[in-house]
């Protein structure tokens, strides 16, 4: 009977194999049969390295790839090969600097377009594509995060964020309440909630990222407002962050007095489930968190406001950046398929579906599909013009704030000492990439 | 005779060969090449880059306090780890060697944690420390419980030390139990006879007779401590703040998320890698004298 299983297990995986087999086989023949008659109309083959770290995407992205493959065989009669390369996001931006420092650059690669333009174009990674027909068809909200700082378009966004923090619309509307403008009217909506007995925020300070986020929203109205050259100047060193304490810690300060217990301890897939439960009103984070929160409570209604910085209603803004971009290596050798590509990413029939299927928010003009009920109240925002681009801080910094203001709300660090260990971080950074 | 030393080589080189060619691809190399960009200012990226001598090597320990805080809290992590891990472990041999029925029930209890990865250990006590406790101390009168375990630098220390601990005294306490068992039974006899006390007997019989697993234990404890990442990883991150940052995260934040401080960071590693050198060194060089035969 043993013997029986056995056996037949075996003549199973040797059949799965076979069939393996098979289906590579068939594929093997219906390429070369391709390139049989190819060559009788003297087609140009092509092979285009692409490197995208969003695996859990690969379906979409074939599914694209293959259209594309097809548009280029009918338009230009070139067949072309992709390989397409996707490692995990934890491992990517490794893989990818070993590939570009040692000159075997994949035609085609995805890169963080905040965090990674700058020390990527510096280094001469990337291609100018400002006179691509795609980089006219993006947003204008869009173009600047992919926009180096001399005033070239050298990638082409996909992933996009908008974002101030998440409210509760239950509980907001069920006291009367609408998102505030200044932090006046922040500070009333607090004190309303309490006296209902609903704790006003939620905290999530475990991982350092989270508290990170009042930075970019304090230091980006302010530059709408008082101080537009804040970035410039620090890249000179020749400011401090002392000009933004106030805009900083006030708010901050606010959240931190009136928020959920034991905030040290909680991370950020613990804060969604707080925040899904209504324990909370507010939540300072992006709609990048949407999925985890309607996982834990599908009915939640929940929207995204600007987080009032001071009593200037037009420093509170919604914040605008890119994440995930495409860039085209200059050291391509089929450069122009790689740019077809691009264009094609973007291209009026097509992009459309491809962009609704990843459930990315609109990034050019030609996006005309229904996005979600909190990507569009930042819309809203945004086409009101109370938005702000993410401003250019480094990574350093960005991380050294976090960590500062974990450390603040434990009461390690004084707001000046949290302050000094940003100018620092900045100084440091002017100082490594002069 | 030189045909004989020849052949010698030959079968060294046969049996050593294989393993060398992967030990110094993935190791030897990579470690070389280490110290030789930790006197650079590269950035992982860009191609070029220049050498500025022993400039990482300064600022290391003059102008980065959060480096030097981070070696300090290392340091205080290291004793506590060696000192409490040795005496746990072998506290805890010493009772599982005076059972007779149940020793192997125990060896296996106390063994157990070992089994478990480290990071998934930090998770594990990440759940009790924040949920379990807090929920004890309601219930019940013990209201010390309901701390901000991991969450205040004041008591993450101790959490840290205390899930360290319990994933690694097991290992320790397998190797004591090896040597306790090595004893000459005849040693403990002639000492039972001569009138001394069960106390008298284990200081002046058996610690001297198992010095050599004291000497590999001090070791393996004092090396892994200085290395330690996962558990103040998965518990804390090193946070609040950098509060209970060790040496190891301090170099990796600044290597892969700061500013890409490739050659700095290879700096700091190489500091590290030399602290640990002298140390084990000493501890080596001291213990080995005191080693006996039986």
């Amino acid at each position: 009977m043993k013997r029986m299983t056995t056996s037949i297990l075996c003549t199973f995986l040797a059949a799965t194999l076979l069939a393996g087999c098979g289906s590579n086989n068939n594929t093997g023949n219906a390429g070369s049969g391709e390139g049989d008659k190819a060559v009788t109309e003297k087609a140009k083959s092509v092979t285009l390295k692409m490197f995208i770290a969003q695996p859990r995407f690969k379906e979409h992205y074939d599914k694209y790839i293959a259209d594309f493959v097809a548009k280029e065989k009918a338009d230009k009669n070139i067949d072309v090969t992709v390989q397409l390369e996707m490692p995990t996001a934890d491992n990517a931006s490794q893989i990818l600097k070993t590939r570009l420092a040692s000159n075997d650059a994949p035609d085609i690669f995805a890169i963080h377009a905040v965090n990674e333009i700058p020390s990527y174009y510096k280094a001469g990674y990337l291609e100018d594509l400002t006179s691509q027909p795609f980089a006219a068809k993006l947003l204008d909200s869009v173009k600047p995060s992919v926009t180096t700082t001399d005033g070239k378009v050298v990638a082409l966004p996909l992933e996009t964020l908008t974002w101030g923090y998440l409210y509760n619309k239950t509980i907001f509307s069920e006291n009367g309440l609408t998102p505030p403008t200044t932090l006046t009217e922040m500070k009333a909506v607090v004190e309303k909630l309490k006296a209902n007995k609903i704790t006003p925020f939620v905290l999530s300070y475990k991982e350092s990222w989270i508290p990170q986020l009042v930075l970019p929203l304090a230091v980006g109205g302010m530059m709408n407002t008082k101080d537009p050259e804040f970035v410039n100047k620090m890249n000179k060193d020749a400011a401090s962050f002392t000009e933004m304490k106030s805009a900083i810690f006030d708010v901050f300060d606010l959240i931190n007095s009136n928020g959920t217990e034991k905030a040290t301890e909680v991370g950020g897939d613990d804060g969604a489930a707080v925040f899904a439960a209504g324990k909370g009103a507010m939540w300072l984070m992006g709609p990048w968190y949407a999925e985890t929160i309607l996982k834990s409570n599908p009915d939640l209604d929940f929207g995204v406001a600007p987080l009032p910085i001071n009593d200037d209603p037009n420093a509170t803004l919604i914040n605008l950046s890119a994440s995930t971009s495409l860039a085209v290596s200059p050291t391509s050798k089929n450069k122009d398929v790689a740019l077809d590509f691009l264009n094609y990413v973007l291209d009026d029939e097509a992009s459309n579906a491809f962009f609704q299927s990843l459930k990315f928010n609109p990034v050019a003009t030609i996006h005309t599909y229904e996005s979600y009920p909190w990507i569009n109240d930042a819309m809203t925002y945004v086409k009101a013009g109370k938005s702000v681009q993410d401003p250019a801080m480094p990574q350093a910094v960005k991380d050294e704030v976090g960590k500062g203001l974990q450390a603040y709300y434990a009461g390690q660090l004084s707001q000046d000492e949290v302050l000094k260990a940003l100018d620092k971080a900045w100084k440091s950074f002017n100082k490594v990439n002069k | 005779m030189p045909v004989k030393s020849y052949k010698k080589y030959i079968s060294l080189l046969a049996f050593v060969g294989p393993a060398f060619i992967f030990y110094a691809i993935f190791l030897l190399i990579p470690t070389v090449a280490g110290m030789y960009y930790s006197f650079t200012d590269w950035n992982g990226l860009n191609p070029n880059y220049s050498f500025n001598g022993l400039a990482n090597f300064i600022e290391a320990l003059r102008e980065d306090p959060d480096f030097v805080n981070s070696l300090l809290f290392t340091l205080k992590y290291v004793l506590f780890m060696v000192v409490l891990q040795n005496v746990l472990a072998l506290m805890l041999a010493v009772f599982i060697e005076s059972k007779t029925r149940t020793k192997g029930f125990f060896r296996t209890i106390f063994f157990m944690p070992n089994m478990i990865s480290t990071i998934i250990s930090a998770f594990m006590w990440t759940f009790v420390f924040s949920q379990v406790l807090p929920q004890i101390a309601e219930k019940t009168v013990m209201k010390f419980l309901d701390q901000l375990w991991i969450g205040d630098p004041k008591y993450s220390f101790y959490s840290i030390i205390i899930v360290s601990l319990w994933n690694g005294v097991g290992y320790m306490m397998i190797i004591y139990l090896a040597a306790l068992q090595g004893v000459p039974q005849s040693l403990k006899e002639a000492a039972h006879i001569d009138g001394a006390t069960p106390f008298q007997a284990f200081r002046n019989v058996t610690m001297p007779m198992i010095t050599h697993a004291i000497t590999i234990c001090f070791f393996l404890t004092l090396n892994g401590a200085f290395k330690v990442y996962e558990v103040v990883y998965g518990l804390t991150g090193g946070g609040p703040g950098r509060s209970t940052q060790v040496i190891t995260m301090n170099i990796y934040e600044e290597a892969f998320s700061n500013n890409f401080r490739y050659g700095y960071a290879s700096a700091k590693s190489v500091i590290l890698f030399v602290i640990i050198l002298i140390f084990t060194f000493i501890q080596i060089r001291v213990m080995k004298k005191k080693e006996v035969e039986a």
